[in-house]
């Protein structure tokens, strides 16, 4: 017998060569504060990852890098012991008690993001510049490629998206764009059953309608609050599209 | 997977100088040896029996002298040795009762107690659990199997054409005579072969594994639960049972393919059941270690013996040299818990269908059985999620942890 390969790190090796269109064009943005942004969540990232290898044997994930590349980008500016314990709280809490990627319920990029502007709210949240936004594309189309993004979740938000934005790309900017992406899509946290997946996107659409339409917010603060909610309520999600594959067995059978 | 190319066309018959048995694991029995080492055997001979299941008999795949029969601990194992003897007739068995009921279709005890003295009743598999049916047991339906989509198996459209075809008529009219159920022929997506009848009607599958699993189809169309009672054969074995009521004997061969990277030509062959794998193989083999599987790529084992069910020979390179791991990484890998799965599209293709794949597999790690049963695990049998091992490298194997599901369900009932 023969074992394939697509275990949880060459899926997380993926997702990282995913990021890297993203990490490019945000690097050329933002030049040097962002590259020490970069460095500075890394490293406290790392450290939360190797205290947890050492203590409780459980193996660090490469996906920890994307996690960390989004909270460099997407989290308000804070000083940086304000920012120390929002990214430990995000790693260690969001992901690492848990079990790691994979075994989490939430993302640490959208729980240290949203700890730290519910902390912090005197905090600046950065405006994403628009050639973000296309770099998701090619990210998108490469985990599209390999299977590992659930193109359902990001076909139903697209399609509430354009449809709530009266057919224009309004409401799916730069910040929108790589929380759906990188955040909602997240295959360890996205909702696993078909209907799911379709459900999960379209909350997430509808979300992000609802508080552009009554919530004068920054959108990556949105876009991340609506992120936040989505992936709470991923396992009810699962579970009601359980719940009706049974009942309509339940029905057709007999 | 690789094997050398071309596909062979034309299909040689082979006879190995030796057999032996190597039984599906799943068959648990307490066996008693109708034979002793020395005595000549005819094709078809009884060699084994259960002791508590009178009815489920092992014969001899080929005509020859027992060189070896030993039973193993608690009489579960058999070590069977046969040398081939050409000069032994098949041993010759009495049809004319059940082809009458065959032909009448009016009752069908001399046609069960033919089935059962033949060894062809072993060939069965219920479902759930994947177990031989006791000998008086009733199915709600038969699946014939005559589709096989895993890697470099042979397409069993070749097992059963020519006189063959006439032979698996045959049978399907001694499976309508014997029960009463509805009998599903599972067959590719081409041309049907065989037509429909009242009793006997055609479902197709896909061409992509595991599409062509009876797992497949049954998570499919029928709702599973402890009330399932399904039973499955191949086509190639319902032939068999056609034969053996046209001409009295076991049919001699079953259609096997010889293929995997570790070989210089791909090859299929018509082989007695239980042969030699290193007399099929050794031959074609290219130069360094290989290692030979009886069965798939996917859920195949080494062994000497081809297995009871299996229709392919798999030779793969042998990887025995492990480098040393750093002695942080060895620690670390026993002492943490396995990776869990990412959820994938090859994941999800893997599980097949429109089932709840995901939630089954979290119910089969952390050892629900309840949920288990409710999402389907009733209808698989380990080659159902052998793919999902293979794709995930999953640790511990989901077809372990599916079998040992079923065990503890089995125990219950």
């Amino acid at each position: 017998m023969i074992r394939g390969i697509w275990n949880r790190e060459t899926v997380a090796m993926v997702w990282v060569a995913a990021a890297l269109p993203l990490a490019v064009t945000w690097l050329l943005a933002e030049v040097n504060a962002g590259a020490l942004r970069l460095i500075f969540v890394l490293i406290v990232g790392g450290l939360c990852q190797a205290l947890f290898t050492v203590i409780r044997a459980q193996p660090p994930s490469l996906a920890g890098l994307v996690s960390a590349l989004l909270i460099a980008m997407l989290a308000p500016q804070v000083g940086p012991l304000q920012f120390v314990i929002g990214i430990a709280f995000g790693f260690v809490f969001g992901e690492l008690v848990f079990g790691g990627w994979g075994r989490s319920v939430l993302s640490p990029a959208v729980v240290a993001i949203t700890f730290l502007g519910f902390a912090f709210p005197t905090g600046t949240w950065p405006h994403l510049p628009v050639q973000i936004g296309w770099a998701t594309i090619p990210a998108a189309g490469l985990l599209l490629a390999f299977g590992v993004l659930p193109w359902r979740a990001l076909a139903g938000a697209v399609i509430v998206l354009v449809a709530a934005g009266g057919f224009t790309l309004d409401l799916l900017g730069s910040a929108v764009a790589v929380v759906l992406v990188f955040i909602l899509c997240d295959p360890a946290t996205c909702a696993s059953s078909p209907l799911g997946r379709w459900l999960a996107g379209a909350l997430f659409g509808l979300l992000v309608a609802l508080f552009a339409s009554v919530w004068p917010a920054p959108t990556t603060q949105m876009g991340v609050s609506a992120a936040l909610l989505v992936l709470l309520s991923m396992p009810l999600l699962d579970e009601l599209a359980v719940a009706l594959w049974r009942a309509r067995r339940r029905f057709r059978h007999g | 997977m690789p094997t050398p190319q071309p596909w062979p066309q034309a299909v040689e018959t082979v006879i190995t100088a030796e057999a032996g048995l190597n039984l599906d694991p799943l068959i648990d029995m307490r066996m008693e040896a109708l034979v002793q080492p020395g005595d000549s055997v005819g094709l078809g001979s009884p060699i084994l029996k259960d002791r508590r299941h009178p009815e489920w008999v092992v014969t001899a795949p080929m005509s020859g002298r027992v060189a070896q029969l030993e039973l193993g601990s608690g009489r579960r194992q058999a070590n069977l040795l046969i040398h081939h003897d050409e000069k032994v007739k098949p041993h010759q068995f009495d049809i004319h009762a059940a082809r009458a009921e065959c032909d009448s279709k009016s009752g069908s005890n001399a046609l069960r107690e033919l089935l059962q003295s033949s060894g062809l009743w072993m060939r069965l598999r219920s479902r759930p659990f994947g177990r031989v049916p006791a000998g008086d047991a009733i199915p709600a339906m038969i699946m014939v199997i005559a589709v096989d989509t895993r890697p470099l198996a042979p397409d069993p459209r070749l097992a059963v054409e020519g006189e063959a075809l006439d032979h698996l008529k045959l049978g399907l009219q001694a499976l309508a005579a014997l029960f009463d159920g509805p009998i599903r022929f599972y067959q590719d997506e081409g041309p049907a072969i065989v037509e429909e009848s009242d009793r006997v009607t055609i479902a197709r599958a896909g061409p992509l594994h595991p599409a062509g699993l009876a797992g497949s189809f049954i998570r499919r169309e029928v709702r599973s639960g402890q009330d399932l009672n399904i039973w499955e054969i191949t086509a190639e074995d319902v032939a068999d049972i056609g034969y053996l009521l046209s001409e009295g004997s076991l049919a001699p061969t079953r259609l096997v393919s010889v293929a995997g990277p570790g070989l210089r030509e791909t090859r299929l062959v018509r082989c007695q059941p239980g042969a030699d794998l290193r007399e099929l193989c050794y031959a074609y083999m290219s130069p360094g270690p290989r290692s030979i599987l009886s069965g798939s790529v996917l859920e195949g084992r080494e062994a000497r013996w081809l297995g009871w069910r299996d229709r392919q020979v798999t030779v793969l390179e042998r990887h025995d040299a492990h480098p040393q791991p750093h002695w942080l990484e060895g620690a670390l890998r026993r002492a943490s818990r396995p990776e869990p799965i990412i959820p994938t599209s090859a994941v999800e293709h893997a599980l097949g269908g429109p089932m709840p794949g995901m939630a089954l597999l979290r119910a089969l790690a952390i050892g629900d059985d309840e949920a288990a049963a409710e999402l389907g695990a009733l209808a698989m049998l380990e080659e159902d999620l052998a793919l999902v091992d293979y794709v995930t490298a999953a640790s511990p194997r989901f077809t372990d942890l599916l079998r040992a599901c079923l065990d503890r369900i089995e125990a219950m009932t």
